[in-house]
């Protein structure tokens, strides 16, 4: 009974779903106010995404006619679960739900099923804006993926393991794997980024030329439950990130590991923040050309050096 | 690759007012555009003809809410021409003024704008934090921020003393370090390059054919400036420089307009500086004879045309506006032409559209 009322709180509270929603809207949060301040404004008040959230629960449900209505309700909801899903392997504050050798694999296609059904979403809600919206993310996904699954397999590679746990605990006997690999954190940092649609590479939501992508045609609980799922997303990242990249709660210093790990977190959140407000987004074609010509090359140098620092 | 067809407008977030687009497009180009215009057409012309010329003026500046004054400017130099009235110099200077913070803040507005539409949210918000500098100068000057009502026919109705003077000049300064650090942006970005560069590109031979006036037509080498070439107000006064580019761009234009703010600044300075003692304004008739004005200015986006025509009474026979937007949309299914869809929206902020201006 006691195993299973903690698992239940593992999976609902904590790290599971309350404290991964309690996060979501955190980072939600300070990422509005942190852009809303580097560009001059000054930003929403701390309860403003929960209210929005609530504000699109209870919104009117409605979609066009000839979309696929059973679609249309499943693909938030296929989302959402697989962000969660993914989360359960990905350790806060060194405490992982579940572990297992090769859970990273698992973790990254888990993180990639919401772009499928962002892309799924915006084929089958009839808007030419959604459709549009839908094939520039099936168009990313291929541009940032590869790149983004060749960052991760560096470090797997050199602490020998497949599991994110175990990645994370093998750097608190060494160094972190940011110091060994530079290239391979900038380039998950910069597939992140395209993974999350966030500014610079928010293409296929971009407002000014297809409305909001996908997603246009979505509204009331649908819209909230996609949006909490990309949050979330967001959430997993970055905890992702620094557990492998970061080195996850350890740092070496006498200091709890929870706030080793919150420390980094903030500190990958701002510069996802930082990164949104210095650039102009790009176009599909130029995003396809920098995935494909610097951002994969440098990817494969990156492996190749580790494997040859293995191998020596 | 099959074609769809995209609308864009009459309601659309890429534009601030009502045009529309039908886009065909194969994949992500666009291979055929069809524009339609009309949606806030007002019948402003015919208005006109029902109301004397007094009453003009304040009809005039509604025509555009963004370059209000360029509109009362040409319209006021028109009716005065009709009734051949001396203008004092201070009138003149202060018209000059406001005409050239107008067209800062209408640049700035723009510039805002596009960055938006290449999704720059940073220079959006910066570029319309600091046009209130200017917005709360010309609140100062004449009490409204858009709308100033300075213009009256025979002169101008407001006056600046030593006190405002120095004040403007102050915010002046912090106005242009702040164009001056856009200016760097433009420059360096590389992100904001690579979706300007080659966009929206119009030769110089075709802006001769479509009579393209304005930045759009300086930036692709064309040298024009009314301000230069036939002065008007105060202008013959002043010592600036004529922006131009050879681009052709929307990367282009984007810096003859910054430049061209820049310029702006100066010449204010200078209009501050040599600010002629003097009355503001000459009693104008209300009855004007018979006869009939062109009257043109260089509004924010280029040569703006006015023709008047007076019958005797207190009220024009006619009056008839050609605005610079006219000009540049007629190049549009040209710009748009093999363009990507994304590339829409800064395409058609590029040319800085007034729809209300071209529709009235």
């Amino acid at each position: 009974m006691g195993d299973f009322s903690s698992a239940l709180f593992a999976l609902l509270i904590f790290p599971g779903f309350g404290f991964l929603c309690a996060c979501a809207l955190a980072f939600q949060w300070i990422d509005r106010w942190v852009t809303a301040r580097l560009q001059g404004r000054i930003g929403p008040p701390w309860f403003q995404p929960l209210a929005d959230f609530v504000k699109l629960m209870a919104k009117e449900d409605v979609l066009p006619i000839g979309a696929h209505e059973q679609a249309c309700a499943a693909l938030p909801m296929v989302s959402l679960a697989a962000v969660l899903t993914a989360a359960l392997y990905v350790p806060v504050g060194g405490l992982a739900t579940s572990a297992f050798e090769g859970d990273l694999i698992v973790v990254l296609f888990l993180l990639s099923i919401p772009a499928l059904a962002y892309f799924l979403a915006g084929w089958l809600s009839v808007s030419v804006f959604s459709v549009v919206g839908g094939s520039r993310a099936l168009l990313q996904y291929f541009a940032y993926e590869v790149p983004f699954l060749m960052a991760f397999a560096g470090p797997a590679m050199l602490s020998g393991s497949w599991s994110i746990s175990r990645i994370a605990t093998q750097q608190s006997q060494a160094v972190g794997m940011v110091l060994v690999q530079p290239v391979g954190f900038l380039l998950a940092f910069v597939g992140l980024i395209g993974k999350l649609k966030r500014s610079p590479f928010d293409i296929p939501k971009a407002k000014s030329e297809i409305g909001a992508g996908p997603l246009t045609e979505f509204s009331g609980r649908k819209l909230a439950l996609w949006h909490l799922s990309l949050h979330i997303k967001t959430v997993v990242g970055i905890f992702l990130l620094v557990d492998v990249f970061l080195s996850g709660s350890f740092t070496g210093l006498a200091v709890p590991t929870a706030l080793a790990f919150g420390v980094k977190v903030l500190f990958t959140l701002l510069a996802l923040s930082v990164a949104g407000v210095l650039y102009a987004r790009l176009r599909i074609d130029q995003l396809a050309s920098l995935g494909w010509k610097v951002l994969a090359p440098l990817a494969l140098a990156q492996m190749l050096a580790v494997i040859w620092i293995g191998a020596g | 690759m099959s074609r769809i067809t995209i609308p864009i407008g009459p309601q659309h977030p890429a534009l601030k007012e009502p045009l529309s687009f039908l886009l065909t497009v194969e994949g992500e180009r666009i291979v055929e555009s069809a524009l339609r215009i009309g949606y806030v057409h007002r019948g402003l012309e015919r208005i006109f003809q029902n109301r004397s010329y007094v009453q003009n003026v304040h009809v005039v500046e509604r025509i555009c809410g963004i370059c209000s004054h360029a509109h009362t400017t040409t319209y006021c130099q028109g009716v005065e021409a009709l009734l051949g009235l001396h203008i004092p110099p201070r009138a003149l200077y202060l018209r000059t003024l406001l005409c050239e913070l107008e067209r800062i803040h209408s640049h700035l507005l723009w510039l805002g704008v596009l960055a938006e539409h290449v999704g720059f949210t940073t220079i959006f918000m910066y570029a319309w934090r600091d046009r209130e500098i200017v917005l709360d100068i010309m609140e100062k000057l004449s009490g409204g921020r858009v709308a100033h009502a300075v213009n009256v026919i025979g002169g101008v109705r407001i006056d600046v003393d030593q006190e405002q003077v120095r004040l403007i000049l102050a915010r002046l300064d912090e106005l242009e370090r702040q164009i001056e650090s856009f200016l760097g942006v433009i420059q360096h970005e590389r992100t904001f390059r690579a979706r300007t560069r080659a966009v929206g590109y119009l030769s110089i031979e075709q802006v001769r054919s479509h009579c393209v006036v304005g930045p759009v037509a300086r930036a692709s080498g064309v040298d024009i400036d009314l301000r230069r070439d036939a002065p008007y107000a105060a202008y013959g006064q002043l010592d600036f420089r004529v922006i131009t580019a050879e681009e052709g761009d929307v990367w282009a234009r984007t810096m003859v307009r910054a430049l061209e703010t820049i310029e702006s600044v100066c010449m204010c300075r200078q209009l501050l500086a040599g600010l002629p003692d003097g009355p503001l304004a000459v009693r104008a008739p209300r009855r004007v004879p018979p006869s009939e004005a062109v009257s043109r200015c260089e509004a924010p986006r280029g040569e703006l045309i006015y023709y008047i025509r007076s019958d005797g009474s207190d009220r024009p026979a006619r009056v008839k506006v050609r605005t610079p937007t006219l000009t540049t949309l007629a190049t549009l299914p040209d710009q748009l032409r093999g363009v990507n869809t994304a590339d829409v929206p800064t395409v058609l902020s590029g040319v800085d559209l007034c729809i209300a201006c071209a529709d009235r």
